[in-house]
């Protein structure tokens, strides 16, 4: 793998809340390499949010963020300084909800230009060009006359594409994408994949792109991390992952996935039976075992991390179990 | 935008000439008004001439459009107790209040934004509570406590302000101080909540992850967004400032139309009571209507409705 440009061990975050002190991020570790794109997919409440929060510097007030080591080509993210300095400009984030990501108050221009103006500097005219520039990247046609518009006379697919242009002014080399799908309707969400693969293709790109579907990331993804219960299960190429998934609940994640011909025809969903565990408090032993089919008593001591080159998982059984 | 503006101006015209009828019928209704402006112990002929010399005999639709044209070139009859013309009472005084009204807003706003700005960022602490108690003791205070308190300190022991009259800027001073203080606890309610709310919204989490500085998300993404609803409070607070101008005024004898207000009520002094009711429910219109157009200014979703 080339030198990460994103490092990150054992990062944890806790969320106060009334019954007690939530381990939302129970010590992840993970790098992601240059205009590469890693998914980390889990089931709603897993802690993806958290993660990508956390990586950004934008956890809500009750979350405390530690970690042993979050580095971003080399510069350590845990300082303050620094990582003011490299949010907005060298990574950026796109959010689940394009509807409310946008300031009702000023003009999709305004929001665009002003983190350029404030990182690269130039003149608001050069700033103007390029984000019209950028909105035409993102293909939204007639750029001029949409920096003028305010985000309500756009439609959520319009918005989300705003979103991506408004992240790519400073050329940045990391884009977090937190579900930036999921408030749309499928077609759209088609589109904006499309997109993302294509401008990570020509701008040289990393993505980190959090999502619940496993079906989106087939077409998208190099890496995959499986999440479930606040720590990663799972961690592999996108082949190994789909090829030789080797936990049970990515094995799982993987048959909820609609399959043409085999899925039948307005079939609900698939989900998983039984329910997250309570994220409060410690987790002995492998968080899955109330809803695995394959646990065993041991499964409720600590559990090995099995590797096989770049593909690792957490589970008593081998990949082939 | 335009038509936003004349849509909204188009209702506050027809506010406006529902409040006129209110106003006329309250003279009307105050009891015969020849007998009123006659004064004590006339003879019935005198009352009959000067109802017919007042027109006070026509049908009541004629009476109030012949009022209404009145009105509209600033004619606002006869004072029952001064025996002067309303108008030019009310004219000598308006200007005092306007003074008085404007500077305790701006009193009361220059307090209630950055203490409820100051409240929300660090919402739940000590600055929280402390900056609360400051505003609720401004609600709990009566404000002629807190004016007679004012003239014992600053007019009496250290001498910085005249403690009454009305001659100058000094004496606007301390009144203005007593009523600002006293309609700042709504406004840094509204501004407190209006920014925790909007602190926790998409929309500022996107500006902080652009990497704005905190400085220029807190008072251009968050702050524009929570001033909104305190434009409109403005408006509605008018009620508020004039109610307690009446208390202020007195207190501070300072000449404006709440003491004229005070005054025409406990004469029974119908047509100037009148002409203030008109002017403060006009001047509470063309408020509302600013608000309108400053909020479709702040608020671009608006300005489609
Ligand atoms: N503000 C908060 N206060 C308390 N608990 C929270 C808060 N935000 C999130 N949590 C909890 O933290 C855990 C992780 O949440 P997170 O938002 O990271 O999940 P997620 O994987 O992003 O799920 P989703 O797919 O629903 O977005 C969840 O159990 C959630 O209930
Ligand atoms: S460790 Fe045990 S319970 Fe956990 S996934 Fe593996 S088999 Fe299932
Ligand atoms: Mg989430």
């Amino acid at each position: 793998m080339l030198k990460p440009l994103l490092s990150v061990r054992d990062l944890r975050v806790d969320l106060n809340t009334r019954s007690g002190v939530l381990h939302a991020v129970r010590g992840i570790s993970f790098d992601v390499a240059p205009g590469e794109t890693l998914c980390i997919v889990g089931e709603s409440g897993c802690g993806k949010s958290m993660t990508s929060l956390a990586l950004m510097d934008l956890l809500p007030r009750v979350a405390r963020r530690s970690a042993d080591e979050i580095t971003f080509d080399g510069q350590d993210l845990t300082r303050r300084r620094i990582a003011g300095k490299l949010r907005g400009r060298r990574m950026a984030m796109i959010f689940q909800e394009p509807m409310t990501a946008l300031n009702p108050a000023f003009t999709i221009g305004d929001q665009m230009v002003e983190a350029y103006l404030y990182h690269v500097g130039g003149t608001r005219a050069q700033a103007v060009d390029r984000a019209a520039q950028m909105l035409e990247k993102v293909g939204i046609g007639s750029a001029r006359s949409r920096l003028g518009q305010y985000p309500h006379q756009l439609s959520g697919g319009l918005r989300q594409r705003v979103m991506i242009a408004m992240a790519l002014m400073t050329d940045p080399e990391l884009l977090i994408a937190d579900e930036p799908t999921t408030a749309l309707d499928v077609t759209i969400q088609a589109q904006i994949l499309r997109l993302l693969k294509d401008l990570q293709q020509e701008l040289g790109l990393a993505i980190i792109l959090i999502t619940h579907d496993l079906g989106l990331v087939s077409r998208i993804a190099d890496r995959i991390v499986v999440m479930y219960a606040g720590a990663i299960v799972e961690e592999g190429t996108a082949a190994e992952i789909f090829d030789r998934p080797a936990h049970p609940y990515t094995r799982a994640l993987i048959d909820c996935i609609p399959q043409p011909g085999k899925t039948e025809r307005g079939a609900p969903l698939g989900t998983i039976p039984g329910v997250v565990p309570l994220l409060i408090g410690r987790q002995d032993g492998c968080a899955f075992r109330d809803r695995c089919s394959l646990a065993q008593p041991r499964c409720a001591d600590d559990i090995p991390t099995q590797d096989a080159g770049s593909h690792h998982w957490v589970c008593i059984h081998g990949g082939q179990a | 935008m335009l038509i936003y503006i004349l849509k909204r101006l188009g209702l506050a015209l027809i506010v406006a000439l529902t409040v006129s009828v209110i106003a006329f019928a309250l003279l009307r209704a105050s009891g015969d008004i020849a007998t009123a402006l006659a004064g004590e112990g006339a003879t019935p002929e005198s009352i009959a001439v000067i109802r017919q010399t007042y027109g006070l005999d026509r049908p009541v639709v004629v009476q109030y459009f012949a009022w209404l044209w009145d009105v509209a070139r600033g004619d606002f009859g006869q004072s029952f107790f001064f025996r002067t013309d309303v108008a030019g009472l009310i004219f000598g005084k308006i200007g005092n209040t306007l003074i008085l009204g404007g500077a305790s807003l701006a009193i009361a706003l220059a307090l209630s934004i950055p203490l409820g700005v100051l409240a929300a960022i660090y919402s739940g602490s000590m600055i929280d509570r402390a900056v609360t108690m400051f505003s609720l003791l401004g609600q709990a205070l009566p404000s002629f406590f807190l004016g007679l308190a004012l003239i014992m300190i600053f007019a009496i022991r250290l001498r910085w302000f005249p403690a009454s009259g009305t001659d100058g800027w000094r004496n606007f001073v301390l009144p203005a101080v007593t009523l600002g203080y006293y309609i700042t606890p709504p406004f840094m309610r509204l501004v407190r909540a209006g920014m925790i709310d909007a602190l926790n919204t998409d929309y500022v989490r996107t500006a902080r992850a652009k990497g704005l500085p905190a400085r220029r998300v807190v008072f251009k993404h968050a702050l524009r967004n929570a001033l909104v609803p305190v434009v409109g409070l403005v408006a509605v607070q008018l009620g508020l400032l004039m109610g307690g101008s009446v208390v202020v005024e007195s207190i501070f004898a300072l000449d404006g139309l709440g003491y004229l207000a005070y005054q025409s009520i406990s004469y029974r002094d119908f047509p100037v009571l009148q002409a203030v009711v008109l002017l403060l429910s006009l001047a509470y219109v063309v408020l509302t209507l600013l608000s309108d157009i400053i909020n479709a200014w702040l608020d671009p979703r608006l300005r489609a409705a």
